[in-house]
C-alpha cells in the first residue's frame, strides 16, 4: 500500500472525477440518475399537496369558483412569464456550460437569478394584499364578502392556496442559492465541457420549480 | 444521436448534445403563446369541468415542452425517462384510488344510511 495521497496513486484523474469513478462519462451519468431520483421524489412530494387540493375542491366546488375570483390572474401570468424567462436564462446557462464559457455560465445565472427575486417580488405583492384584507388561511380567514356568500368554506381554499404557492417559493428560495453558487464556482472557471453536472442538476432543479407552477397557476388562478 | 448540430463536430461533443439556440428560443416562444391562451380562455367564461380540462391539457404540454427541451429528456439516457414516467404513474394510481374512494363515499350512504360527507352532516343538523 503507497502513502502517497492526492492524485499520485497509481492511476490520473482530473480534481473533479471522485476516485471511485472509472471515468466523467460514469460519474456525470450517476450525478444525472442521482438527480432524477431526487426531482421524482418532489413530483410525489408535491402529489400530495395537488390531491389536497383535488379533494377540497371535490367536496367545495363552489366554494373554489368563488374563492378562486379573489387571485390576480394578472401578477399570476406576469410571475408564469417570470418564471419561465428564468427558466429559458437556466438553459442557456447550461448550454454555456456544456461549451465550458464560465463567463457566461456566470452571466444567465445572473439572469436566471433576477428572475427568481422578481418572481419573489410579486409573490410577496400578492401575499401582503391578502393577508391585509383577511384572505388568510383556517380560524385567521377574515374576509367579509366571501363569508356572506353561500360558500362553504373560503379559508379552506386561502389554506391550499398558501400551502401550495409557500412551499413552491421555499423551492425558489433554495433555488436561488444554489443558482448563486454555481455563479461563484462559475467566476472560478470551475466548469468545462466535462465537467459541468453540477450546472446541469441545478438546472434541472430550477426547471421542475417551474414545471410545478406550471400547473399551480392554471389550478389556483384561472378556476374560472 | 443526431450530430448536425450548430458547432459543427462530427463526433458527440464531450459536453453531451448541444441544443441550437433556434430550439431554445421556439420552445420558449411556444411557451409564452400557451401562457397567453390558458389566460385567455379563462376569461372565456366555459363552465367549470370544460375550463379546467383545457387549462390542464395546456398545462401538460407546457409541461412536455420544458421536460423534453429544457431538461433535455429528448437527449438524455432512456432509464431517466423511465423514472420520470415511472413517477408519473404512481402520481396517477395516487389520484385515481383517492378518487375511487372519494367519490364512491355517497354510496356507502345509502348502504349504511351514515354519511360521510361534511356537507351532508351539516346539511343534517339543519
Amino acid at each position: 500500500m503507497s502513502t502517497a495521497a492526492g492524485a499520485d496513486h497509481g492511476h490520473a484523474h482530473p480534481w473533479y472525477q471522485a476516485h471511485h469513478f472509472k471515468n466523467m462519462e460514469q460519474q456525470n451519468a450517476a450525478n444525472k440518475f442521482g438527480m432524477w431520483l431526487f426531482l421524482v421524489q418532489e413530483l410525489l412530494f408535491f402529489a400530495g399537496l395537488f390531491m389536497a387540493y383535488a379533494s377540497m375542491r371535490f367536496f367545495y366546488p363552489g366554494t373554489w369558483l368563488e374563492a378562486a375570483e379573489q387571485l390576480d390572474k394578472v401578477m399570476g401570468a406576469v410571475n408564469t412569464i417570470v418564471l419561465l424567462t428564468s427558466s429559458l436564462t437556466m438553459a442557456l446557462g447550461v448550454r454555456a456550460a456544456q461549451l465550458g464559457n464560465n463567463g457566461q455560465v456566470a452571466a444567465w445565472c445572473a439572469a436566471t437569478l433576477a428572475g427568481a427575486y422578481g418572481f419573489l417580488v410579486i409573490k410577496y405583492l400578492e401575499y401582503s394584499h391578502k393577508i391585509h384584507v383577511g384572505l388568510l388561511p383556517g380560524k385567521w380567514f377574515d374576509f367579509k364578502e366571501l363569508t356572506q356568500t353561500n360558500t362553504d368554506a373560503p379559508q379552506l381554499f386561502f389554506s391550499v392556496y398558501f400551502m401550495m404557492t409557500g412551499v413552491h417559493g421555499l423551492h425558489v428560495v433554495i433555488g436561488i442559492g444554489v443558482i448563486f453558487w454555481i455563479m461563484l464556482r462559475a467566476l472560478r472557471k470551475d466548469f468545462s465541457p466535462e465537467n459541468y453536472s453540477a450546472v446541469e442538476n441545478v438546472g434541472l432543479y430550477w426547471h421542475l420549480v417551474d414545471l410545478i407552477w406550471i400547473f399551480l397557476f392554471p389550478l389556483l388562478y384561472l378556476v374560472r | 444521436m443526431s450530430s448536425s448540430h450548430a458547432i459543427g463536430h462530427d463526433h458527440e461533443h464531450a459536453g453531451g448534445h448541444i441544443t441550437p439556440l433556434p430550439v431554445y428560443f421556439a420552445v420558449y416562444g411556444a411557451l409564452l403563446v400557451l401562457t397567453v391562451v390558458t389566460v385567455a380562455v379563462s376569461y372565456m367564461g366555459l363552465p367549470p369541468l370544460q375550463s379546467i380540462t383545457v387549462a390542464m391539457l395546456v398545462a401538460m404540454v407546457k409541461a412536455t415542452l420544458v421536460g423534453a427541451w429544457f431538461m433535455h429528456l429528448k437527449y438524455d439516457a432512456k432509464f431517466n425517462v423511465f423514472t420520470f414516467l415511472a413517477a408519473l404513474w404512481f402520481m396517477a394510481s395516487f389520484f385515481v384510488f383517492t378518487f375511487y374512494d372519494l367519490a364512491s363515499r355517497g354510496m356507502v350512504n345509502e348502504v349504511t344510511g351514515q354519511h360521510v360527507l361534511h356537507k351532508d352532516m351539516d346539511e343534517q343538523k339543519k
